[in-house]
């Protein structure tokens, strides 16, 4: 039996109901690959968000520091783990931590204290530029600090005045200077809104007396096509005794936040198909109930059981094809504006911060092989699926029934 | 010299069969035992309900007998396989029937050619055995017309070119004539006559058609499902 002569023509004499089935596979299809390409590109945008903020990509500490961040647990020598760093295509941001309280007026409040060097800390985060009032940290202005913004509530404090800080030294000393705040941060995550205390790391060492070593060095892949596993080894290697750990390791709930929504993205596709499955069905099921007649003589002159399953599935695919194309061609155009243009929130909500990844008020879509891939692998699938019982109850159809059945 | 003993094609051996509708037991053919021999032009008459057509059904493997046995060139019909029964539909039996039945979106070529492509013949061999039979059945220059756009009788006719063209033991004609008016019904008649004669094919007709009758060299009756010794 032609099969390949016979499916299309089969669509073309209920073209109507062939336009209608394949234009709803097509739509659907289009609108799961603009889902898709949306639904990754927020989560690459939170991905990115999430370690771009505050934490990098990796990051490396002494052995015990994680468990007891102590301000005597240094990893020693950093130049030279700079130096080592800097040949596995990573860029370092080496910080100091310490904790300490700062008073302003008659507020005061406990705060962490983060000795960075500005400079490095751009190569491997965007802080700097998560700015609510004020300047970033200056290499030159050695009094000049930046403030979580609920700590600068707290402190009941504004850009330009002074802040008291107290805490002891490493060598036991009383550690006391006056700074000036330079700026205040919008909302980053919990931990640095309500503590954050950012000055330069030359700044640090002075108040508390931390001559050598650093507390963390973050890191950022400079080539974002390696994979996080790769470049965490490679760091390991060179690490000696350090620990170097990524940021799902590090941000636990944030990654599980982010795998969650990918399932979502898979389950969304998934609900929305079966939508489609029901509407192939139906069309199938329909184009079968119209032809048993039809398949009833097929049999009769001699066609298999098989063949005719065969028949019904061609149909169906077929349309798939079509539907698929007019997907593929509508959706990735689709897909690409939005990758280039996004969906503009802004005049809704501005720029935010939620456990940790900071919340652009403009959503990207991002055009990938996977967001154009599975939508088209999700209507074969479904297409195959629902087909498979409009073609068995075509395929035992009794032809001495089928033959007086008008 | 003694004429040769013609073979016995198609055996029916105490064959009933009952139908349940709803409540009701229907036994369409009651214990009938009947011998088809090769080359026959046999009619199976009967008013509407006699079992002619369940009849044929059976002969024809579309339907299996609730009792007996039927034997088409010696295979029992019933002990087949679904698809060795499809097998034996395609290469030993060519059907024709009362609404002609030709698949909508062929043309009359393609379905004349359909049974040939189902047996997997090479497609030079098929074109030439498909343009003959067409030739024969008078259907020359009407090769790429579609069912819609025929008539009645030469539907019919592609219906028994897609009939003989395989070369059949037995070609299954359930009222061919009935849809068809009396012109076209003697030039269906005298066609399916002389593919007996000439091809020496098999024919057996359900009908109550009189002028099909007329042309069959035997008449097999029946009533309720029996053979009627009466008529």
């Amino acid at each position: 039996m032609n099969i390949v002569l016979l499916a299309p023509r089969n669509l073309l004499r209920s073209w109507h109901r062939s336009l209608v089935t394949t234009l709803a596979m097509g739509f659907a299809g289009v609108i799961m690959i603009v889902f898709a390409s949306l639904m990754d590109g927020m989560l690459q945008a939170s991905e990115r968000n999430a370690t771009m903020m505050n934490t990098g990509e990796l990051q490396l500490h002494a052995k015990t520091y994680l468990d007891d961040p102590d301000l005597y647990a240094v990893m020693h020598d950093e130049k030279a783990l700079l130096e080592k760093l800097s040949t596995v295509g990573v860029s370092a941001s080496p910080r100091l931590f310490a904790f300490a309280l700062a008073a302003a007026g008659s507020s005061s409040a406990g705060v962490q204290l983060r000795g960075i060097t500005p400079s490095r800390e751009a190569q491997v985060t965007e802080i700097h530029k998560h700015l609510m009032l004020g300047l970033w940290l200056d290499e030159v202005d050695t009094e000049g600090v930046v403030l979580g913004r609920k700590l600068a509530r707290s402190l009941n404090i504004k850009v330009g005045e002074e802040v008291i800080l107290l805490g002891q030294a490493s060598d036991g000393s009383m550690a006391n200077e006056i700074f000036r705040v330079r700026g205040i941060l919008k909302a980053v995550a919990d931990d640095i809104d309500r503590a954050g205390f950012f000055m330069l790391s030359s700044s640090f060492r002075k108040l508390m007396v931390v001559n050598e070593g650093v507390h963390e060095i973050a890191m950022k892949r400079l080539n974002q096509s390696d994979t996080l596993e790769t470049k965490q080894q490679q760091v390991q290697d060179i690490a000696g005794p350090y620990e170097v750990k990524d940021w799902r390791s590090l941000m636990p709930v944030i990654a599980r936040i982010l795998e969650l929504a990918d399932a979502q993205t898979i389950f969304m596709l998934l609900i929305t198909y079966v939508a489609v499955g029901m509407v192939i069905l139906n069309a199938m099921l329909m184009s079968v109930f119209e032809r048993i007649r039809e398949f009833g003589i097929m049999k009769a002159l001699g066609v298999n059981p098989w063949q005719i399953v065969q028949l019904v599935f061609a149909e169906a695919i077929l349309q798939a094809v079509v539907a698929s194309l007019f997907a593929l061609a509508m959706g990735a155009w689709l897909a690409l504006l939005l990758q280039e243009r996004g969906i503009d929130f802004s005049h809704m909500v501005s720029a935010t911060s939620f456990a940790g990844i900071a919340l652009e008020p403009v959503w990207y879509a991002q055009v990938s092989f996977r967001s154009l891939a599975l939508p088209i692998v999700f209507l074969f699938f479904m297409t195959l699926l629902a087909v498979i019982y409009p073609a068995i109850k075509a395929a035992l159809i009794k032809p001495v029934d089928a033959i007086h059945h008008f | 010299m003694a004429p040769a003993e013609k073979k016995v094609i198609i055996s029916i051996q105490q064959v009933s069969k009952s139908y349940q509708q709803g409540k009701v037991k229907v036994n369409a053919v009651n214990d009938l035992s009947l011998d088809i021999e090769e080359g026959e032009f046999t009619a199976l008459c009967g008013p509407s309900g006699s079992g002619k057509t369940t009849l044929l059904n059976m002969i024809g493997g579309l339907d299996l007998p609730t009792e007996g046995v039927i034997k088409l060139e010696l295979q029992e019909l019933a002990q087949l396989s679904r698809m060795a029964l499809s097998h034996l539909r395609r290469d030993r039996i060519g059907f024709v029937f009362q609404a002609y039945n030709l698949i909508p979106v062929m043309t009359a070529y393609e379905n004349a050619e359909f049974v040939l492509a189902l047996q997997g013949m090479p497609k030079a061999q098929r074109r030439e055995r498909v343009m003959s039979i067409l030739k024969q059945v008078g259907l020359q220059g009407l090769e790429s017309r579609r069912p819609d756009e025929m008539s009645g009788g030469q539907q019919q006719r592609v219906a028994i070119a897609r009939a003989i063209v395989t070369h059949p033991a037995v070609v299954l004609a359930d009222e061919p004539t009935a849809n068809v008016d009396s012109e076209n019904a003697e030039a269906l008649l005298d066609l399916m006559e002389e593919l007996n004669q000439r091809e020496g094919i098999t024919f057996i007709f359900s009908t109550h058609d009189p002028r099909v009758m007329k042309r069959a060299r035997r008449l097999v009756y029946l009533r309720d499902g029996q053979l009627d010794p009466a008529a």
